[in-house]
């Protein structure tokens, strides 16, 4: 029953999700890693920008704002993880 | 007294999680750049003594992680290697964690806990994090931890008095070992429901300011406030200074013999420090209303609405604190341009914020629009003079990102902090720091390089221009015993304007005058120019001496004076409307003036933004390129405004 996996920036306003991992080895990969993007981590896709980018999403308690571009880094599960 | 041992505490955290307020409190004493050994970055330090102890804490730029994206961060990280590599010996890293999202914040206790320095925990908005349903509990962490934590609230300061116990406590201890946590499993255990997103008031507010068509609107009314908060709160500051500086010059006056010596105290050193502290009422005012927004919370959510504009045209949403703050001096903008996550956005922020129109700018708009355009007109010259900055950052901003700095990831990774109330002791802090850094950094180039426009301007001072006027004050003084007070006046004037005529500036002014004369500008306007290089708005004295009037009077660029015309500081308007060349024909025009006040919205006539830059780019190629294209960009422009506007027959008459 597990769902498809995805990247964060598909998901629309509303999705929940848990990250399965992040894309890649470099600085930027580090830094999700460092501001909470773990394997199981829930993420709430909350709001795009008026413009579009950035998305606001909401993760261990705090409110981070991504671009796309970082956003696709992350590899998801859509859905809750019971 | 008894020798004192002395003891470093450390501040470090992620951003948000409140080190300087706590710095506050642990010292309760105001905040000092210091230079610490081995390092050429300035600290904000503070200290303290216990029980016989002197504790120096140092309050470190927030880091998100040991691997650094930003420039600050570089320079904590750098600064906690160095200190780790020194030795431990009399050092505590207390390491600030923010409750609300404690297991992202293990993850960089861990990692701190690395360099091998003793540590301990405050954890801090515990109560925040209680309001929300997830507390989390201190003793668990500690026993999990196996590290002290102390709870402290950085507002209201309780807690610190233990922290500053424990801190004392923390370095009598042995050599540490790091940290091997599952921060995940940490914080499961010490905060239930610490894996899930949390909900508070925060998120009420942000469905209405971060809302899809009112974001934007949001942004702007915020803008508006600010500008308008700046334009009528400044002034009566800046009428007060000046009314000091007038005050001050003509006691110099009375007290010091005419000569070299009161002409450079006079026109050298106060008019100088003049130029200097003119600036201090628009920086502390923009400043602490920037300060005010950053800690409240709305500055990120600016810069969330505003990334995808700011971001094509090769910027960051972390720009608009750096460009906003430009806008009363370059030199704070470019400080926090800082915080900026990709080096290539931050040198092109630097590279454009002294396209803002700045507050120098204003008197020079306000007296040549006051001068030459009719008042209905004059709010638009102005709302014209300030897009036309905005829009060219926004060309150069795309250019140098498409050449000199392409490429490079750009990066957006911000935090959203909750909403809260700005601790005053902290907007006051920060407000006093940048004044600080423009009074260190921009006050002391400004005044050097005022103190040299003054010689160049004060000699040679001919023997026969003296010679010329004495005989002339004799001869009116021979026809007419009575009525000579205003005759021998207007000779002091001529005279005065005779010697800067022959003066070093004056010379160089003429030598380059040709390059100014496709724009429209005289030798008299080039002179000015040249005045202005250490600061703006040093063109207007120039340009009254030149202009024979002897002192400007401050109406004549006040803002409130454009409303009025033909207020009492009508002279050097009115003179620089007859102004005539050797062969009789008008120096101004309207059009003249338009395109002096496009040269200086884009020119960089600012020693201080130059030196800044040098500094924050450890480079000489940045100011020297900033310079270049700047006054380059307002060569070409004011030119254009000149050579189309006369095309179109709106320029001075020919003959």
């Amino acid at each position: 029953m597990s769902h498809q996996e995805t990247t964060l920036d598909c998901l629309p306003p509303g999705a929940v999700a848990s990250v399965v991992r992040v894309e890649g080895e470099d600085q930027i990969a580090r830094r999700l890693g460092d501001l909470g993007f773990w394997a199981g981590t829930l993420v709430e896709v909350v709001r795009r920008a008026p413009l579009g980018d950035p998305t606001q999403y909401g993760l261990r308690g705090y409110r981070l704002a991504l671009r796309r571009v970082e956003a696709r880094r992350v590899v998801v599960r859509p859905g809750q993880v019971p | 007294m008894t020798p004192r041992s002395v003891l470093v505490a450390i501040l470090a955290g992620r951003p948000n999680a409140g080190k300087t307020s706590l710095l506050m409190h642990l010292t309760g004493s105001p905040q000092r750049p210091i230079n610490f050994a081995g390092t050429s970055v300035e600290r904000v330090e503070s200290r303290v003594v216990v029980e016989g102890t002197e504790l120096q804490v140092v309050d470190l730029p927030g880091i998100g992680s040991l691997s650094a994206l930003t420039r600050d961060e570089q320079e904590a990280i750098g600064f906690l290697q160095n200190r780790a590599a020194q030795g431990s010996e009399r050092t505590v890293l207390c390491v600030v964690l923010d409750a609300v999202k404690l297991s992202v914040e293990l993850r960089l206790l861990a990692q701190l806990s690395g360099l091998g320095l003793p540590l301990l925990v405050a954890l801090t908005k515990n109560d925040v994090a209680r309001a929300s349903g997830r507390p989390v509990d201190a003793t668990e962490l500690e026993r999990c931890l196996g590290v002290p934590v102390l709870e402290v609230n950085a507002l209201t300061g309780a807690g610190v008095a233990a922290l500053r116990q424990a801190i004392l406590r923390r370095a009598e201890t042995g050599r540490p070992m790091p940290l091997d946590i599952d921060p995940a499993a940490v914080a499961a255990r010490v905060q239930p429901g610490s894996a899930a997103p949390a909900r508070s008031l925060t998120d009420r507010i942000d469905a209405v300011l971060l809302h899809p068509l009112l974001g934007l609107p949001a942004v702007g009314l915020v803008l508006l406030a600010v500008f308008q908060l700046l334009f009528t709160g400044a002034d009566p500051l800046i009428k007060l200074i000046e009314a000091g500086q007038a005050a001050l010059a003509a006691w110099t006056v009375q007290q010091v013999p005419a000569g070299a010596l009161q002409s450079l105290l006079v026109d050298g050193l106060i008019k100088g420090l003049g130029a200097i502290l003119a600036f201090v009422p628009q920086i502390v005012l923009l400043m602490t209303l920037v300060t005010v927004l950053e800690a409240s919370g709305y500055m990120a959510r600016a810069a969330f609405v505003l990334d995808r504009a700011l971001s094509s045209v090769g910027l960051s949403g972390r720009s608009f604190v750096s460009l906003v703050s430009s806008f009363a001096c370059a030199v704070p903008g470019i400080l926090s341009t800082r915080i900026i996550d990709n080096e290539r956005d931050r040198l092109a922020t630097i590279a454009v914020a002294p396209l803002m129109s700045c507050s120098a700018r204003l008197p020079v708009y306000v007296l040549l629009i006051g001068a030459f355009f009719p008042p209905r007109y004059a709010a638009l010259v102005l709302l014209l003079l300030y897009g036309l900055g905005i829009a060219l950052a926004a060309l150069v901003a795309g250019v140098l990102r498409r050449t000199l700095l392409r490429g490079g990831h750009s990066a957006l990774l911000m935090e959203l902090p909750e909403y809260q109330r700005p601790s005053r002791r902290v907007v006051v802090g920060q407000v006093w720091t940048a004044l600080r850094e423009f009074l260190v950094r921009a006050g002391t180039v400004i005044f050097a390089a005022s103190l040299v426009v003054w010689l160049l301007s004060y000699y040679p001072r001919p023997a026969h221009i003296h010679a010329h006027y004495e005989a002339r004050r004799a001869e009116v003084v021979a026809a007419d015993p009575t009525a000579q007070k205003a005759a021998l006046l207007e000779l002091d004037r001529q005279e005065q304007a005779a010697y800067l005529e022959q003066s070093y500036l004056a010379r160089a002014g003429k030598a380059l005058q040709p390059v100014f004369a496709p724009a429209g500008f005289d030798w008299r306007i080039t002179v000015g120019i040249l005045a202005a290089f250490p600061a703006r708005e040093l063109i207007i004295p120039t340009l009254g001496i030149l202009y024979s009037v002897g002192e400007v009077a401050a109406d004549s660029y006040e803002l409130g004076s454009l409303a009025q015309p033909g207020a009492s500081g009508e002279g050097l308007r009115a003179r620089l409307r007859s102004a005539v060349d050797a062969q009789g024909r008008p120096v101004f025009s309207t059009l003249t003036a338009l395109a002096l006040m496009v040269f200086f919205a884009l020119c960089s006539q600012c020693m201080g933004t130059l030196a800044t830059i040098g500094r924050e780019t450890r480079s000489l190629r940045w100011p020297i390129f900033t310079f270049t294209y700047m006054t380059a960009l307002a060569w070409v422009c004011a030119v254009l405004v000149f050579q189309i506007g006369s095309a179109l027959g709106l320029g001075p008459a020919r003959t």
